[in-house]
């Protein structure tokens, strides 16, 4: 990456030394010589890799989770905004796929899809299958289902037919589609 | 950078399976010498083993915490599955390897607690806090391009993680300045004279109780909140590096850290005479 003659950048040297299969002094020594200008931090790192191993099995405190959740949210946020379109830009194709991996009618898919459903009423367990169908999260859903209510949906109106608002359920929507009872049974499961 | 990465022949380990001849990802990092970065083989071994587990098996699988079970996988396999679903753009299968990865990154680093159990550095939480920011930036980052920084920690995890420790420890230091003595000397005020005398002779690195690993947590944990430079020469002196030499073209300790013999031999028995007490307090 970096021309032949340059001087390895100093980010690159310990990033070198510390991928080293062994760290004793024979190592060390190598690089202060060829690498004197970085002896310091190389020593530090030394240190650092010698250093008895941390093998923590606690469970993690309040505050180690709120970083770990901190972390995922910024995550996601950094994410979403890209993979949330990507929700929107399936292909016909790969909402049959979608269908198919879900094993409902495709009208189905197609209700979902253009949010016709009232996301309330969707089990979370089938949420989190339509979630893996779709590439996609629940939390990414939820967003989906929020934005844009009815963006790009048929002039379609279940007028007459158990609604939240103007969506229908979604056990309505698989009556609808023909799903039969004992098949309808384990959709509307919330666990398995 | 436009070269064709090699490809990884997994089949030449003998013990493969017969699944390894799945394609795993080649590392796009160069070595200082311009040679490409391998996985160790037997975490390339167990990558190709676990890419065909259902990912419900595979999670339980990264669930587990000790090291020393057989069905541990270990960080660099993890981070492996991590990167990869950065293509499979599944969130859910995603979220939940992003959160085991998290967890383990804080659970090696050493917590802002004192191994005592009563005290606290300050500084080791501000560089833990660091550290965890550090990689979950790299993360963040790896989804929208390749880092390849990160292919260091699908070569040696706990070593990659060492050198971003060291590099948050470096910010913290130039942050809070540091030159003072700290912790140990500041609570016990003044060494006492007969630390001063034992100090240049007490060598914390020939206690007997050098393999314990209670006493190996509270030294490393004393030699960090040593000065700066102190901490330097008490690393090369364990590494059995002398101090000075007649001999032109030896290594020594004097000349790796441009200072005179006489204050490296300074420094080394007030940094003697500080883990002295640190390592004796505790005993108590």
């Amino acid at each position: 990456m970096s021309a032949d003659n340059a001087r390895p950048s100093r980010e690159s040297v310990l990033d070198a030394f510390a991928v080293e299969s062994e760290h004793g002094r024979a190592t060390l020594q190598r690089y202060l010589e060829l690498y004197p200008e970085y002896a310091g931090e190389l020593v530090d790192l030394s240190r650092e890799l010698n250093r008895a191993k941390v093998i923590d099995l606690e469970p993690l405190s309040t505050a180690e989770q709120a970083l770990v959740e901190a972390a995922w949210s910024k995550h996601k946020a950094a994410v979403s905004t890209k993979t949330a379109a990507a929700l929107t830009v399936l292909t016909a194709d790969e909402w049959r796929a979608v269908a198919q991996e879900l094993d409902v009618p495709r009208q189905v898919v197609t209700a979902l899809r253009e949010k016709r459903i009232a996301l309330s009423s969707i089990p979370r367990r089938f949420l989190g299958r339509l979630a893996d169908a779709t590439r996609s999260s629940i939390d990414q859903l939820e967003a989906f289902w929020s934005t844009g209510q009815f963006a790009g949906a048929r002039s379609y109106k279940a007028d007459g037919k158990p609604s939240i608002g103007d969506q229908i359920t979604f056990e309505q929507a698989l009556i609808d589609a023909g799903v039969p009872a004992e098949k309808r049974a384990p959709l509307l499961a919330e666990e398995d | 950078m436009s070269s064709a990465p090699e490809s990884l022949e997994i089949a030449q380990e003998p013990e493969a399976p017969a699944s390894s001849a799945a394609a795993v990802t080649p590392l796009r990092k160069r070595s200082l010498d311009g040679v490409p970065y391998e996985r160790a083989p037997e975490i390339e071994a167990l990558i190709a083993d676990l890419v065909v587990l259902p990912r419900d098996e595979l999670i339980a699988r990264a669930e587990i915490k000790k090291r020393s079970d057989p069905g541990y996988v270990p960080s660099e396999c993890l981070l492996y599955f991590v990167r990869a679903s950065r293509a499979d753009n599944n969130e859910r299968w995603f979220e939940r390897l992003y959160r085991i990865l998290a967890e383990r990154i804080l659970r090696s680093l050493p917590r802002a607690e004192n191994p005592d159990g009563k005290t606290e550095a300050l500084t080791r939480g501000v560089v833990r806090d660091k550290v965890f920011a550090r990689f979950t930036e790299l993360l963040a980052a790896d989804r929208a391009g390749y880092i390849d920084k990160l292919d260091f920690f699908e070569i040696r995890f706990d070593n990659a993680l060492a050198n971003l420790r060291r590099d948050a420890q470096t910010q913290a230091w130039r942050d809070e300045n540091r030159s003072k003595p700290l912790e140990y000397d500041e609570e016990s005020g003044e060494l006492s004279p007969e630390v001063e005398a034992a100090a240049g002779v007490h060598d914390p690195f020939a206690a007997s109780e050098f393999d314990d690993p209670a006493y190996r947590s509270r030294l490393d944990a004393a030699i960090e909140a040593l000065p700066t430079e102190q901490s330097r020469i008490i690393e090369m002196l364990r590494q059995g590096f002398p101090i000075d030499s007649k001999e032109p073209g030896f290594m020594t300790i004097v000349k790796a850290l441009g200072r005179s013999e006489k204050t490296v031999r300074t420094y080394r028995d007030k940094a003697f005479a500080t883990l002295r007490t640190a390592m004796t307090e505790g005993d108590e």
